[in-house]
């Protein structure tokens, strides 16, 4: 078989580049760690080139860096916000809860300090007038425990009288409807009378323009009507409006927030009377409500 | 000529580009070998004279050798072999299509690191290799060929794009590259 000329030539050519690189292979083995002059003049060359690709790829690795950091900041904020709506959520419930037992433990400290015989009851509705004023609450004693009559208390002071007593709930009236009559005493005075119901929020009593009544003196019972106890907190004068004659008619707002009242204290028997000579048993008070009320 | 030099050209802004990529994303094996996808194109292309080709191998290993820090010579042998292997192969066989593509590139980077491989065990102790570090390399050599597999169909494309805008083949597109259609 005749081989032609551009064969032979090829195959020197491939001959002669196949021993470029043995001839390196040599030289390398002779000293591996040596660079020639053409081995640097190419790298020289090239480091331009490498060094603009390695920073191209550089910045375009931080861009995905960033943009990968960014998402992750991103789950991570939509998480921390997730957590957070559930910890205001807790706030409010733990404040709510602490509101609460601010309430119960005033409750029970009233009950402590309180000597007549009571029993807890818990808001259940309001009546409300068309301008939000609350003109009526209804607690959770029916008539097992509780009758008409009966004095109603709240920690703040005084709240109303048990108005009608249902099977399983009483509705109270308040001490400002205009039905409401409670025996008074001014805190400084001692001026006496009878608070009436005026208004939605307020109440007005009747005295002698010879006692010297200041505005915001404070308005207690007396317990002349012996339905309410005697010292408890009703409101405070206002104003103070001179009626022709000797008397003058006082405005009082009440102490108690009918709005904001959660759990009142129902008055089933006033205390008894104290003992002078401290030898006899007192008088038994008949409890007004703990037994089942008999038509 | 200017085919051979453009195949150089993109091969070493290929090699300086995985440079640059596997320091960003600190990749240390799975590093597709960009030079043997080119090599397999020059072959199977069948467009230049095999001295000319093979004059690319090797330049295109000498490349590598510098920038891998490996003894100069050796990726210079070895890509000058594979290229020569691949060019006889590329008489009996036809690369058409994603898949071929990728399988050529498979098969390419694991013959040029065996060429590789063979040429420094050979030449370990002169070239102050230990045998041992060789023998732990081919653990890692299929991650090497399948980083390979996964760049060869997509370099091969924008191989034959770029010549065909370079007017550096005179084939039309649809010949030239694979459309999809």
């Amino acid at each position: 078989m005749a081989l032609s000329l551009r064969s032979i030539r090829n195959s020197a050519l491939i001959v002669v580049l196949l021993g470029i690189p043995v001839l390196l292979l040599r030289s390398s083995a002779q000293d591996p760690h040596r660079m020639s002059a053409f081995d640097r003049a190419v790298r020289r060359i090239g480091a331009p080139l490498e060094a603009a690709v390695s920073y191209s790829a550089g910045m375009l690795g931080a861009f995905f860096e960033r943009w990968v950091l960014q998402a992750r900041l991103q789950d991570t904020n939509e998480r921390l916000a997730g957590e957070n709506r559930e910890l205001r959520q807790r706030l409010r419930e733990l404040v709510h809860l602490q509101e609460e037992n601010q309430q119960l433990r005033r409750a029970l400290q009233m009950r402590e300090k309180v000597p007549e015989d009571m029993i807890p009851a818990e808001r259940v509705g309001v009546d409300q007038s068309p301008f939000f004023r609350v003109v009526n609450i209804r607690i959770d004693r029916g008539r097992e425990y509780a009758r008409p009559g009966m004095a109603v208390l709240s920690p703040d002071g005084v709240v109303g009288r048990i108005d009608k007593a249902l099977d399983d709930y009483s509705d109270v009236m308040l001490i400002t409807d205009p039905r409401s009559k409670i025996a008074v005493e001014l805190s400084r005075t001692k001026a006496q009378g009878i608070l009436e119901g005026r208004t939605e929020d307020s109440c007005t009593l009747e005295v002698s323009k010879d006692y010297d009544v200041e505005l915001g003196e404070l308005v207690l019972t007396s317990g002349v009507d012996e339905l309410f106890p005697k010292g408890h907190p009703v409101g405070q004068i206002i104003e103070i409006e001179p009626l022709v004659g000797d008397q003058q008619r006082l405005h009082v707002v009440p102490s108690v927030r009918f709005d904001r009242i959660d759990v009142v204290w129902v008055v089933l028997a006033n205390a008894p009377h104290a003992d002078p000579r401290g030898e006899r048993e007192g008088p038994a008070v008949q409890a007004r409500g703990l037994q089942p009320v008999t038509p | 000529m200017l085919r051979a030099f453009v195949y150089l050209m993109v091969g070493w802004i290929l090699i300086a580009v995985v440079g640059g990529m596997a320091d960003v994303l600190s990749l240390t094996i799975m590093l597709p070998a960009t030079s043997v996808v080119i090599l397999t194109h020059a072959a199977f292309s069948q467009s230049t004279t095999v001295p000319l080709g093979l004059f690319v191998a090797i330049a295109l290993g000498y490349l590598e050798d510098l920038h891998q820090g490996a003894p100069i010579g050796t990726l210079s042998l070895a890509h000058g072999l594979c290229y020569l292997v691949l060019r006889w192969a590329s008489g009996r066989l036809a690369i058409t299509g994603f898949v071929l593509r990728a399988a050529a590139g498979l098969v390419s980077a694991l013959l040029l690191d065996g060429l590789t491989l063979a040429i420094l065990f050979v030449l370990a102790d002169p070239l102050g290799v230990p045998r041992e570090a060789l023998l732990g390399a081919t653990g890692v050599l299929h991650w090497h060929a399948l980083a390979t597999l996964l760049v060869a169909p997509p370099l091969w494309s924008g191989l034959d794009r770029l010549l065909v805008a370079l007017k550096l083949d005179d084939r039309p597109p649809q010949q030239a590259y694979w459309t999809g259609k």
